[in-house]
């Protein structure tokens, strides 16, 4: 049965997710093209200066990106739900309703940490050419939250477009516009270090979020 | 489960609100405290304020309020130029002759502020050659670590150069050093006057002083007080070239290390927060100002060349939270939350949990306002406990949370 | 077990303080084709909501196959197809893809009936279904009910949309169907003259109550018109227990009720109430629903 599911939700964010995956691994890419301009125009020692000392990040364009694909996967992916409350169909599968909704959050966000992964790996790669430890561990002391802002933009979006009130979308919209923003705030590389893991617990709790909307449905509320 | 995932989007709002809230609160209402800037004339001997709070007017330590080329004339080291420009420098002052060089030569500037300590610092730092002769510092091509050994990583190929890496390591593990370094201080710029290395404190809490010259390690331990240990090191260059660092101490003292003999002078200063405070050392001719800034107070301390005690003055205000708008806000909320504080660089959980009780009374307002709004919905009031325990803690950001998100549950 | 596959016990619901009704009953017995009629409002789609457990009544309880339809398990899921009015699917998939899907849900998925349905229909292969008619989306829809061959079918006004070949095509093809294979159907529908072909046994609600419920030929037999003409016009007879519905313009006169002629004309006589033209008029089930519920 988890197939059936897996295979519904991929036949509706495959497009979204590849192009998104494609756009997160060139972005990686062009960060390090502009790495080596910079030290090639520079000198190394100059941009490590920069780096350490002068507040540069070398990795500033993959800030929005997770929070991005994170918000157009979601869409992809609970929005056809609600067009025409089709989610009833997917309730009245032969598994349990929760069951069915965390299969669907499971997939969507497994294949968000999937492609999260790979701009990790990569991005991992190739500061480790140009730059030792000290200066690459704070780096992704840094791009963490913004992955931790995908995956809540991520959970709290299904959460707001499978609520079948639209007042309380609008309430729930509120509460993301406020939570999100703060793991986007700026910082100093490796400013996050001490909030991290707690943003890291909060933003794992919210994914049951869409069971509540998802609960709200089933029991008529509009 | 489904209840769980509820009581988890509370808890994000609650998080989110006591965020929010207070700081729109605060963008709304807040009004700047201006602190008093304190000087210490060496005329009358007597500390010299001026006070933008109140329009600007400059005074002294009784009140009386000066024009500005009197209060100038009070701070003819503060304002050297101006009244040489005017040609009312004095000659001589205290039996000294006033010459504009040795004034500038005396003077020195010093600044830290709690967000300079509590910030990420880097772990690689560059090691300049001290004396290379050349008129200016040059960036060197290698960065340096003190991990389990003195490491130094050249920028060029991102590897260890493993000669210079021993060479180094060899020297500090035979003057002692305990590895690795827990703290690593500096002036890691090209824009100084000459480049006095870094000082070290090793995994015994031992202070190094580090320094290349002519390519090869200068390593010099300088010998501490039993149980003294440093919470901030700060390296100056200064132009009299006196002291290496100001240091200040985890009992709150602050030192000078002196250049070459090591010698740590201990100011006659009363306790001094770097961490919560931003301290300022101003130096002259006659004297050291040392100066606290907190929330609410300026202390000035006034020592004499040698860091004897002079004399202190001490001049406070009401605090944020002591104002109306204070006083409201402890009304309105419970606690405030911040991510961002002015005292820190880092992001971190700034809670302020407020000392009077005043929110219990909103508190209570709200627990009435939902129980009607729960009255009014004919919904059990016994499935609603939680959410009135909620409001009664969190006070506005939980009756809000749990309004946004509402308990409507079927057997 | 109980003989009845559906079983609602004392269902009552309001949107918030708006009664829909209060003490509904309603039993469905296995094997039988029930149709739920009622105006606009009346609370079909709440009841078929209920039924499918996407609705919480204030109180009472529907159970299907003895399960509570607010908790039914994944295995008695499995039991009933369900058509969303207006035939909602999975827009976004082909019929190909739509199949292949709901397949590994079903253990007695057989796509036979499918194919045969969906070879009739004019698409390709990789046509979405957003993109088909609402006549042939209607015809993927019940093709996958077939094919899931469920005991129970609950089908939320099926003819919406629907031309009246495919209307006629769908009744025809369901009847076939659940009365060789013996299932059973609880269906909805605003277009009542197709029900009469379909349904054994006719649910009629009108705001916060049931008009009738029973089966569709006794109701046919046994609910009346008479028309006449009286001579004083203000008489008013809705009033009476005999009288289901009165209908008045001027001096013309339609009765429905479930007495009989005679004792129409007996109560006429008998209260002296003078009158011409009488006549019993012949009706099929949209008539009777009109005449039951009345035009407004």
């Amino acid at each position: 049965m988890w197939k059936g599911m897996i295979y519904k939700e991929w036949l509706k964010i495959r497009w979204f997710l590849l192009i998104y995956a494609g756009i997160g691994i060139l972005s990686v890419v062009y960060c390090f093209i502009r790495v080596q301009h910079d030290i090639t125009f520079s000198s190394p020692n100059g941009y490590w200066y920069f780096l350490l000392f002068m507040g540069g990040q070398y990795f500033s364009l993959l800030k929005f990106l997770p929070g991005i694909g994170a918000l157009a996967i979601a869409i992809a992916q609970y929005f056809p739900e609600t067009v025409s409350k089709r989610i009833k169909l997917t309730f009245h599968l032969p598994l349990n309703e929760n069951k069915a909704l965390l299969t669907m959050w499971l997939f969507g966000a497994g294949t968000l940490f999937i492609s999260y992964l790979l701009q990790f790996l990569l991005f991992t790669g190739l500061s480790l050419i140009y730059f030792p430890g000290d200066i690459f561990v704070p780096a992704i002391s840094s791009i963490l939250p913004w992955f931790l802002a995908g995956f809540a933009c991520y959970n709290l979006t299904a959460l707001i477009v499978l609520e079948p009130v639209w007042k309380y979308r609008i309430f729930y919209l509120i509460v993301a516009v406020l939570f999100v923003p703060l793991l986007l705030q700026s910082a100093l590389t490796d400013g996050f270090s001490p909030v991290n893991p707690f943003m890291a617990v909060l933003v794992l709790l919210s994914s049951f979020s869409l069971l509540f909307s998802g609960y709200r449905f089933r029991k008529g509320e509009m | 489960m489904v209840k769980f995932s509820r009581y988890i989007l509370v808890v994000i709002a609650i998080f989110s609100l006591a965020i929010a809230l207070p700081r729109l609160y605060w963008i709304s209402f807040e009004k700047p405290i201006k602190a008093p800037s304190v000087f210490y004339s060496c005329v009358d001997n007597d500390f010299f304020m001026i006070r933008p709070a109140d329009g600007g007017i400059l005074t002294n330590s009784n009140g009386d309020e000066f024009t500005r080329d009197e209060f100038e004339l009070k701070l003819p080291l503060n304002y050297s130029r101006q009244l040489t420009l005017n040609r009312t420098m004095p000659d001589s002052i205290n039996g000294v002759e006033m010459d504009l060089h040795e004034i500038s030569r005396n003077r020195s500037f010093f600044r830290v502020r709690p967000k300079d300590i509590d910030t990420p610092l880097p772990s690689l730092y560059p090691l300049f050659e001290s004396q290379s002769g050349r008129a200016n510092l040059e960036m060197p091509d290698d960065f340096f670590r003190i991990t389990w050994r003195m490491e130094f990583l050249d920028s060029k190929t991102n590897k260890i150069l493993e000669e210079k890496s021993r060479m180094f390591s060899a020297v500090l593990y035979n003057r002692g050093f305990k590895f690795p370094a827990t703290s690593i201080n500096g002036l890691p710029t090209t824009r100084k006057s000459c480049d006095e290395g870094y000082l070290v404190i090793d995994g015994a809490n031992q202070l190094f002083h580090i320094k290349m010259i002519k390519g090869k390690p200068f390593v010099r331990k300088v010998d501490l007080p039993e149980g003294l240990k440093f919470k901030h090191i700060a390296c100056v260059d200064f132009s009299d070239k006196l002291y290496y660092a100001y240091l200040f101490s985890t009992n709150h003292e602050v030192y000078v290390l002196t250049q070459y003999d090591y010698m740590l002078q201990k100011l006659d200063v009363a306790e001094t927060h770097p961490e919560l405070n931003e301290v300022r050392i101003l130096g002259d001719l006659f004297n050291y100002t040392i100066t606290s800034l907190g929330n609410g107070f300026i202390s000035t301390t006034v020592l004499d060349k040698d860091f004897k005690f002079v004399d202190t003055y001490k001049e406070s205000w009401l605090t944020k939270d002591e104002r109306l708008e204070g006083k409201i806000a402890h009304l309105l909320f419970p606690f405030e939350l911040k991510l961002t504080d002015n005292k820190s660089s880092y992001i971190r959980f700034f809670s302020a949990f407020h000392s009077s009780f005043l929110w219990l009374i909103v508190s209570l307002c709200l627990m009435v306002l939902h129980f009607i709004i729960i009255k009014k919905r004919k919904e059990n009031v016994k499935n609603q406990i939680a959410d009135l325990a909620i409001i009664a803690i969190t006070g506005i950001f939980g009756f809000i949370a749990v309004n946004f998100f509402p308990n409507k549950f079927f057997m | 077990m109980s003989e009845y596959a559906i079983e609602c016990n004392n269902l009552t619901h309001y949107y918030g303080k708006k009664l829909v009704y209060e003490n509904l009953n309603i039993k469905v017995r296995e094997g039988s084709i029930l149709g739920l009629l009622g105006k606009n409002g009346a609370g079909k789609t709440t009841t078929i909501n209920i039924l499918n457990g996407f609705l919480q009544p204030r109180s009472g309880e529907c159970l299907i196959y003895g399960e509570n339809t607010q908790h039914l398990t994944p295995e008695n899921k499995a039991r009933i197809g369900f058509l969303i009015e207006g035939h909602v699917q999975y827009a976004f998939m082909n019929i190909h893809q739509i199949e292949k899907f709901y397949s590994k849900f079903y253990d007695k998925w057989d796509n036979e009936p499918y194919w045969q349905l969906m070879s009739k229909l004019k698409v390709t292969p990789t046509q979405k279904i957003s993109t088909m008619s609402c006549g042939q989306r209607s015809q993927v829809a019940l093709g996958l009910i077939l094919a899931q061959d469920p005991d129970l079918l609950i089908l939320d006004d099926f003819s919406m949309g629907l031309d009246p070949g495919y209307r006629r095509l769908f009744i025809d093809y369901l009847r076939e169907y659940a009365k060789a294979k013996n299932k059973t159907i609880f269906t909805t529908s605003h277009i009542i003259q197709d029900m009469e072909r379909l349904i054994d046994d006719v649910l009629i609600m009108d705001y916060n109550r049931v008009l009738a419920q029973r089966d569709v030929n006794e109701f046919m037999r046994e609910f009346k018109q008479f028309y006449l003409e009286v001579e004083n016009p203000s008489i008013d007879l809705s009033k009476e227990d005999f009288v289901a519905n009165f209908e008045k313009v001027n001096n013309k006169i339609e009765i429905y009720t479930y007495e009989s002629e005679e004792m129409v004309q007996n109560f006429l006589k008998s209260n002296g109430i003078s009158y011409k033209n009488f006549e019993k008029i012949e009706m099929g089930l949209e008539d009777a629903f009109i005449g039951l519920t009345g035009k407004y």
